[in-house]
């Protein structure tokens, strides 16, 4: 019996290797995301559900692997590359967080004969570098220069970047693309790093966010890196007494922050467009893998685009359906 | 308390639990007074550390009081996200009135803290691994209700000046209201641990389990009680941070376990349970949260905070080791034996 399957798909897999990869094969797709509780996440999560659909109906499936906690990264994410490999997956979607750990990884995926798709973080090069396909998903630096640029345009002077995650690759870089905007037109930038001990607790960060205002009176603008840590910044922001007075963006949004956007005491929102990330990208591989089609559009951004008083109520219908 | 009869000499002070966290608290509000910047004392400087200290203390007193009485909770790091999040999934999604999100979230709580008890004495595991058990299973049903309920897990509420004035409001703009209820939770757990028999119950139940129920003390109803106030608590440290910033978030909270753990180690209760006082709570609470403020009024990377709360933590033990060999060691003198009998 198990001799028979065996050359059942010896013979499949020489058929489908003379039909090329221009057979449906019925991709078998993972895509490998955040912890759960990472608001973030949600709208990748819907992408990938929405994505499901069209994979199935070619045969193929989707797994939506998480992360468990952001403790260990790198490794704990190169450990879930290499599950998703070791289950026979034909395509795999993954950001490279932390490319120091996570590369090998994906490298030995593209060895074993698994199509890789960066999503979310890297970049072009990194994919090029790698072997993938493409990269799907916002370019850090970009995003982090298009923040410092809004800024600048107003006037403003000098921009606090608050990391809550210190040594993130991709956050590290957002705060150099504002340093680099802030350098452009003249002005500071300078990086505010909360600890770990902290960075969920909102009373502490919000007193970190008023302790740097007091202390350094000419930051006029705060840029948050994530939306709950934006919504402790904007208390922060009103108990140094300085809601009027110093401007407050944030990267990505949740509904207290359109909330603030709508009622003026917050100026703006990167959005990434995460749901386009994971979407875009799961359809594409599966094309890829289904019918060889590839984009020339290399890579596919989906952001920075920017959410302010102009746009928020278009936004604000697409945080109802859990797509933003 | 007999130290106002006896005289107050050097040895008597040093004895007491909560004198090691005085000194901790001294040195470190002198440390960043000369490191910090003159806005560090002012008050808008003083806010920002009794603030923080004001949210981890209403969940690190009941905290102490378990540890005192030998037990420990570390499922309040998911609930108070849970009950965040219960309260404004209710009151701010569901549009509910705000009365019934609170009483939802704080009866949660109780609900929570009731299980931790009652599995604690039932097992007989300790109840570091029975509330780890809940700490992970309140958060799966959080972060899984929310999702399925909202589809997000960041939901924003907004509360009626009634309730924002008494729970979540800024006083003069810099204080939060929060920083009375902290005193309040002071006041009547300081009464019930040091004026009340059941605080000579809590530190009997710490000193030795066995003993105590022998003594006729009713542990396991005290012990339950215990737990459900730590989940109460922590529940009502939540609903007031989905107040007072508007919004709730299913993964803030988890740090709370390990600063509240800090704020009592250093408030000089012990581990092992049957020694502290609430002051030494208060004061170990304060310590720990100017150190965790007090480095962003310096110019001092802020990731060392982490590090001086650790050495600060250590000390803390080391001091507290040495000071508890000092009071068990210890023989009056005669003169001083009378004054202690009438104890």
């Amino acid at each position: 019996m198990r001799m028979k399957n065996l050359v059942a798909a010896a013979t499949l897999a020489a058929g489908s290797f003379v039909a090329a990869a221009h057979m449906a094969v019925a991709a078998d797709i993972a895509l490998i995301s955040g912890k759960p509780d990472d608001t973030f996440f949600q709208p990748v999560k819907k992408g990938v559900d929405d994505a499901r659909t069209v994979v199935e109906l070619t045969g193929g499936t989707v797994n939506y692997m998480q992360l468990v906690n952001y403790d260990n990264l790198g490794p704990d994410a190169a450990n879930l590359i290499r599950t998703a490999v070791g289950q026979g997956v034909d395509g795999l979607v993954i950001a490279d967080w932390v490319p120091d750990s996570m590369d090998v990884a994906i490298k030995e995926a593209i060895a074993a004969g698994v199509t890789v798709m960066l999503y979310n973080s890297g970049n072009i090069e990194k994919a090029n570098e790698l072997g993938a396909i493409n990269y799907v998903g916002s370019d850090e630096y970009q995003a982090g220069l298009g923040a410092g640029v809004y800024f600048t345009d107003l006037g403003y002077k000098n921009i606090l970047c608050v990391n809550h995650v210190p040594g993130s690759f991709p956050l590290e870089t957002r705060c150099n693309g504002v340093l680099e905007a802030a350098k452009a037109a003249g002005a500071a930038s300078e990086q505010l790093p909360l600890p770990p001990t902290q960075a969920d607790n909102a009373a502490s960060v919000a007193q970190a966010i008023k302790a740097a205002l007091l202390t350094d009176p000419s930051i006029d603008a705060i840029l948050t890196l994530n939306p709950a840590v934006a919504d402790w910044a904007a208390s922060g922001i009103m108990q140094a007494g300085k809601t009027n007075s110093v401007a407050f963006g944030s990267f990505d949004m949740n509904e207290a922050g359109l909330n603030r956007i709508k009622d003026g005491t917050q100026l703006f929102a990167i959005d990434q467009q995460p749901y386009l990330q994971s979407f875009l990208a799961v359809t594409l591989l599966n094309s890829y893998l289904e019918y060889g089609l590839t984009l020339p559009t290399m890579p596919v951004l989906t952001g920075p685009g920017i959410v302010d008083a102009s746009n928020i109520d278009a936004t604000l219908a697409g945080v109802q359906n859990g797509a933003r | 308390m007999s130290a106002d009869k006896k005289r107050l000499s050097l040895g008597s002070i040093v004895r007491r639990p909560e004198t090691g966290s005085v000194i901790g608290l001294v040195a470190v509000f002198l440390f960043f007074a000369i490191f910090g910047q003159i806005t560090f004392l002012s008050a808008a400087g003083a806010a920002s550390w009794l603030n923080v200290a004001a949210t981890i203390g209403i969940v690190a007193l009941p905290v102490g009081l378990l540890m005192i009485a030998g037990e420990l909770d570390i499922s309040i790091g998911s609930m108070i996200p849970a009950s965040s999040m219960i309260f404004a999934i209710s009151s701010g999604y569901f549009e509910l009135p705000i009365g019934v999100g609170i009483a939802a979230a704080l009866c949660f709580g109780l609900l929570v803290g009731f299980i931790n008890g009652y599995l604690t004495l039932r097992t007989g595991v300790h109840s570091l691994i029975v509330t780890l058990g809940t700490l992970f299973a309140v958060a799966g049903l959080t972060l899984t209700m929310s999702v399925a309920l909202t589809g997000t897990t960041s939901v924003a509420v907004q509360s009626p000046p009634f309730i924002k004035a008494t729970m979540g409001d800024f006083i003069n703009g810099i204080y939060q209201v929060t920083i009375f209820w902290w005193m309040l939770w002071a006041i009547v757990l300081g009464f019930v641990l040091h004026f009340s028999p059941i605080g000579n119950w809590i530190l009997a139940l710490g000193g030795d389990k066995e003993s105590a129920r022998n003594a006729g003390i009713p542990t396991q109803r005290l012990t339950i009680g215990l737990f459900a106030l730590s989940s109460f608590s922590a529940a009502f440290v939540g609903v007031n941070q989905a107040i007072l910033f508007n919004s709730a978030q299913v993964s803030a909270g988890m740090s709370y376990i390990f600063n509240t753990i800090v704020c009592v180690v250093v408030g000089g209760v012990l581990l092992t349970g049957g020694y502290g006082t609430v002051v030494g709570i208060v004061l170990g609470t304060m310590t720990f949260s100017i150190v965790n403020q007090g480095i962003y009024f310096t110019s001092f990377n802020a990731n060392l905070a982490s590090l001086i709360i650790g050495v600060l933590t250590l000390a803390a033990v080391v001091m507290n080791n040495s000071f508890r060999q000092m009071a068990l060691t210890y023989a009056p003198k005669k003169a001083e034996k009378k004054a202690e009998k009438a104890e």
